[in-house]
């Protein structure tokens, strides 16, 4: 009985995903910073899964889930900038294209390529992202600038001296084996 | 050269679509059951035109409101000799809504008043009962709405009169409602308002308690820009109905006002038409003798800001 239980075991794990890291409480907040104010939000709950094997990465995050200080500038940031209601989420798809050693304790600097999707439009990124691996604790860090104007979001002239053209966005995670 | 380009091609085909289903596979490995979550901005103000919304104040952030009503644009009060109501000013409302928590919102307001009783200062509390949540567990939200307004004027000598005050609590009257609203489509949201108005004194034979009914609703043209409506029914007796009727020489009304809602971030303006004359509850549900068929409306505005009140060193935590 033991032995079949073992088997079914053993093979339920052979034909199982290959073996990913993932993350369901992945931090990414974005900070805008202009002479007038400073705007920052954070979302605690992005989730993002890596293939050990190919380096494939995904980061996923709804636009409802970042938490602003003032509650009207979320409320805003939903309504009329992100539209969250058209555009639920933002997603990075993309490629480590340095190869890590997933096995052996670290701190591995790569490069990270690959396209973002926010507010329903797509634009490709190359980045360099932090990697490490400390037993069997895997964490990845990354921070990058991204221009409003290139999802096609307005500012309207009213509060342009409010929100910065180009946002500073971060990103960490810490996965775990699959 | 003829040889790499096939070769190139079947690599091409055989690594693309290989990446498609890792990502594919990346995410079916985060697919997870997503929790309900509550829908917001259902309305864009705590009011519509004449009636409340399921709107409260965040917290610790003020709303400063002045909402103003002209007078007639036509009709017998109204035309080119007054300027088409500008001339006058029905009735003119100053007042400050704060968030003490996301549900909970009080509110003190003055108000010139346009009924008989005039100098008007209001106390109100809001509650958030229940929110509507996106995967509609909990298809609407409620929104309870409690005011006292007492008015500061001078009695009248007339004993029948509506502000023959005796004592202060004769001064006061009550509106208590419950905001049942729906956000349909993130472009569309509707409410009913089940409404009762305490009067603590009345003209002679007028009814101290009456039940209303509202409906009003909100429909985005733009990111900025809305449609806003709303209707409110007040529910009379016959009998005192024809008599104050036959006293004043003017009909109760049911009130409907109509507009436009722009908002600018921070601001939030609305430029509306209404028969009502009076912008408090307890006044124009009650009190509105104004009708549209006449060209008893009139032109009025509101003009909103919001003000943060958190404190700095929560910046610095995050």
């Amino acid at each position: 009985m033991r032995t079949t239980i073992l088997s079914l075991l053993l093979l339920s794990s052979l034909h199982a995903y290959p073996q990913f890291l993932v993350s369901k409480t992945a931090t990414i907040s974005f900070f805008s910073s202009t002479p007038v104010e400073d705007i920052a939000a954070v979302s605690k709950t992005g989730s993002s899964a890596i293939n050990p094997k190919t380096g494939d990465i995904l980061f996923k995050v709804n636009n409802t889930s970042f938490r602003f200080e003032k509650k009207m500038m979320q409320e805003h940031f939903n309504e009329n900038y992100m539209e969250s209601d058209r555009y639920p989420t933002s997603e990075f798809r993309g490629k480590i294209t340095d190869p890590v050693d997933y096995s052996k304790a670290g701190t591995y600097q790569v490069t990270v390529k690959g396209t973002l999707n926010v507010h329903g439009v797509t634009k490709s990124y190359q980045v360099p992202a932090t990697l490490t691996v400390n037993g069997t604790q895997i964490s990845a860090a990354c921070t990058f600038n991204v221009s409003v104007a290139d999802h096609k979001i307005k500012i309207p002239s009213l509060v342009i001296k409010n929100i910065a053209e180009v946002m500073q966005v971060k990103v960490s995670a810490t996965y775990q084996k699959n | 050269m003829k040889i790499t380009a096939p070769l190139l091609f079947s690599v091409s085909l055989s690594i693309l679509p290989f990446s498609g289903i890792a990502q594919d596979e990346l995410e079916k490995a985060l697919a997870t059951q997503t929790s309900p979550e509550k829908v917001s901005a259902t309305f864009k103000s705590p009011k519509l035109i004449n009636i409340q919304t399921s709107e409260t104040i965040h917290r610790h952030e003020l709303d400063f409101r002045v909402d103003h009503r002209f007078g007639d644009i036509a009709g017998h009060n109204g035309g080119m000799s007054n300027f088409f109501g500008l001339d006058q000013s029905t009735d003119i409302r100053i007042g400050f809504d704060y968030g003490i928590s996301d549900r909970l919102t009080a509110g003190l307001a003055r108000a010139k008043g346009a009924g008989p009783a005039t100098q008007l200062y209001e106390g109100s509390l809001k509650f958030r009962l229940t929110e509507q949540s996106n995967d509609d567990g909990m298809p609407f939200s409620t929104t309870l709405f409690g005011s006292a307004t007492a008015s500061a004027m001078r009695a009248s000598e007339d004993v029948t009169a509506a502000t023959a005050y005796r004592k202060f609590a004769d001064r006061l009257s009550y509106v208590a409602q419950a905001v049942l609203a729906r956000k349909f489509t993130p472009a569309f949201s509707f409410e009913v308002v089940p409404t009762y108005v305490h009067r603590n004194f009345t003209a002679y034979n007028d009814e101290n308690d009456l039940f209303a009914l509202a409906v009003g609703g909100r429909l985005k043209v733009s990111k900025r820009m809305a449609l806003v409506a709303d209707y409110t029914v007040p529910f009379r007796t016959k009998s005192s109905k024809d008599y104050i009727e036959a006293v004043n020489g003017a009909a109760f009304y049911h009130v409907l006002g109509a507009g436009l809602e722009i908002e600018t971030g921070g601001h939030v303006f609305h430029l509306n038409f209404t028969n009502a004359t009076a912008i408090q509850e307890s006044q124009f549900i009650p009190e509105t003798t104004s009708t549209w068929t006449k060209g008893q409306f009139r032109w009025g505005f509101s003009i909103a800001r919001r003000f943060s009140f958190h404190r700095k060193d929560a910046k610095q935590q995050e």
